[in-house]
């Protein structure tokens, strides 16, 4: 992941299509295009899974089955806690078959139709729960040297509670840490820079003018009305965080695309 | 073992209004979704097919949009679906209903075992699979949460009721409803979805299932609604817990239980 900063390379979040989707084919048809095109900038494609409970297709099945290439370097999975253990299996399998070695593990929205893995399934005694740690554990152990795992930190989280989930994250297997969306400068993120200052750290750009949709992400509510630049807001983070890789969720590829390639040089 | 699974297509919102002349729910302009507790059945059903082969048919009755509910059931893993649309139909109760689907059963043939949900979420009747039995004079078994053997000629479920549960052994061909404890409904893949989206359903009338038009819609509905209303709005209210990290968990644990929440 650190080749990943050196080289510049954006990771750019893309959505694959909900399940209830009433027009599918174009709906797939604008993923393949963003994926491809983020392929041919040399970025990564960071493709989510099921988020904010939302249920959607498995970035997996869309590459198999609109036959998308795969560079191993340029493409990231999320991977959350609410799947069966036969499902987490398909899509691991497929991701070895498929030559995509980056996950993002994180424990996930869950949503009423979603299932949740339990302990038993993956073999996890004395938790009453499976959350990312127990997932990472999994995955190392059941599919060791096969994937590079990140994970996610949340500054807006009780400090003391996030680092001590993070370090039994790292524990776990984690080898780098993708942020939530920052707008200025983090004295949490800093204070994980400093803690961890070998381990690659990407932080999240809110590439969305709709700032207001972070409120429950940061824990107080933002205004419908507050302007917001976007990308004043990336370049601040390069400033401010030269040392990190940067994730841009819910970029525009129509009009904020074209903007970022002259951004991070 | 060939199973139908009947679903029904609802509509996926709280805020249904009824209509004041029919006292029907006007279905207009509102989202339709599978009848979750649907999903089960139609789970149970390709689960079983997956263990002991066979084929799953999803068969439903409603307007010719409902057959969306049935290109969903295809993705979700049946292997064809049918569905019974004509205004004939129109206006049936749940014993009108249960006739309809029992003919096309029939119709289908060779049937072994029908599963349908325990209940709809929009008429909550639970009407409707028992109503299959007594027209087909199957035997059959409600609320059941799990099927705990099959074999060529009987089932054995486990049924749940008030007091715990009953394990009933019956002989096929057999009527069950489901309830959400029987497992975790898949989620359709897109290959699945993709494939649903082409295939060819057809769609039966009174006359290509031998229903007597007597039986069928309001003539032969013998149940009148004389009022129907929405339920009141669910009450709810904000608490704020103030205090240390344990003094909030304290007081959490106690309005729970006070709520018979825990």
């Amino acid at each position: 992941m650190l080749h990943h900063i050196q080289n510049k390379i954006y990771h750019v979040e893309i959505l694959p299509p909900k399940q209830e989707s009433e027009k599918l084919e174009k709906d797939l048809e604008l993923f393949a295009q963003k994926y491809t095109r983020v392929m041919e900038s040399g970025y990564c494609a960071c493709i989510t899974d099921n988020a904010m409970g939302n249920l959607s297709f498995q970035g997996t099945e869309m590459i198999q089955e609109l036959e998308l290439p795969v560079i191993p370097e340029q493409v990231m999975i999320h991977l959350n806690t609410f799947h069966t253990k036969e499902n987490l299996d398909e899509i691991l399998n497929d991701c070895v078959n498929l030559g995509i070695k980056y996950l993002l593990i994180i424990s996930g929205d869950g949503s009423e139709r979603l299932p949740k893995l339990k302990p038993s399934d993956i073999g996890v005694t004395g938790s009453e729960s499976v959350t990312s740690v127990e997932l990472l554990q999994y995955i190392r152990r059941e599919y060791a040297g096969k994937f590079v795992l990140g994970v996610a930190f949340n500054p807006y989280e009780p400090p003391e509670h996030e680092f001590e989930k993070m370090e039994r994250k790292i524990a776990a297997g984690a080898t780098f840490i993708v942020t939530q969306p920052l707008i200025e400068k983090n004295a949490v993120v800093d204070r994980l820079l400093e803690k961890y200052p070998d381990i690659p750290v990407i932080v999240e750009a809110w590439m969305s003018k709709k700032l207001y949709l972070l409120s429950e992400a940061v824990g107080y509510t933002i205004p419908e009305d507050q302007d917001y630049d976007p990308i004043a807001t990336l370049k601040m983070l390069h400033q401010t965080y030269p040392q990190c890789g940067v994730y841009l969720a819910l970029l525009g590829f129509k009009r904020q695309y074209d903007l970022i390639k002259d951004i991070w040089v | 073992m060939k199973i139908v699974v009947c679903i029904k297509q609802v509509p996926a919102t709280n805020d249904a209004k009824i209509d004041p002349e029919t006292k029907r729910i006007i279905r207009e302009g509102l989202k339709a979704i599978m009848n979750p507790f649907d999903t089960y059945a139609l789970e149970e059903g390709v689960r079983l097919r997956e263990k002991l082969g066979g084929e799953v048919i999803a068969l439903t009755m409603g307007p010719p949009k409902a057959e969306a509910v049935l290109r969903e059931a295809l993705a979700a893993g049946a292997d064809r679906g049918i569905l019974l649309s004509d205004r004939a139909f129109g206006g049936s109760d749940t014993w009108a209903t249960s006739y309809a689907l029992a003919k096309a059963i029939e119709k289908i043939g060779d049937v072994d075992l029908v599963i349908c949900g325990k209940q709809a979420i929009d008429g909550d009747t639970a009407q409707v699979g028992p109503g299959i039995s007594a027209h087909l004079n199957w035997m059959q078994a409600a609320s059941v949460m799990a099927v705990e053997q099959v074999d060529e000629s009987c089932i054995t479920v486990k049924r749940m009721h008030e007091e715990g549960h009953d394990i009933c052994k019956m002989q096929l061909p057999a009527v069950l409803t489901v309830v959400k404890d029987i497992n975790t409904p898949r989620i359709p893949s897109l290959k699945g979805r993709l494939a649903a989206q082409k295939a060819q359903i057809p769609v039966w009338k009174p006359e290509d299932i031998g229903a007597d038009p007597d039986k069928l819609g309001l003539n032969g509905s013998p149940t009148r609604v004389v009022k129907t209303q929405p339920p009141d709005p669910r009450q709810t209210d904000t608490i704020r817990i103030e205090g240390t990290a344990q003094e909030c968990a304290r007081a959490l644990v106690r309005e729970l239980r006070l709520r018979s929440l825990v």
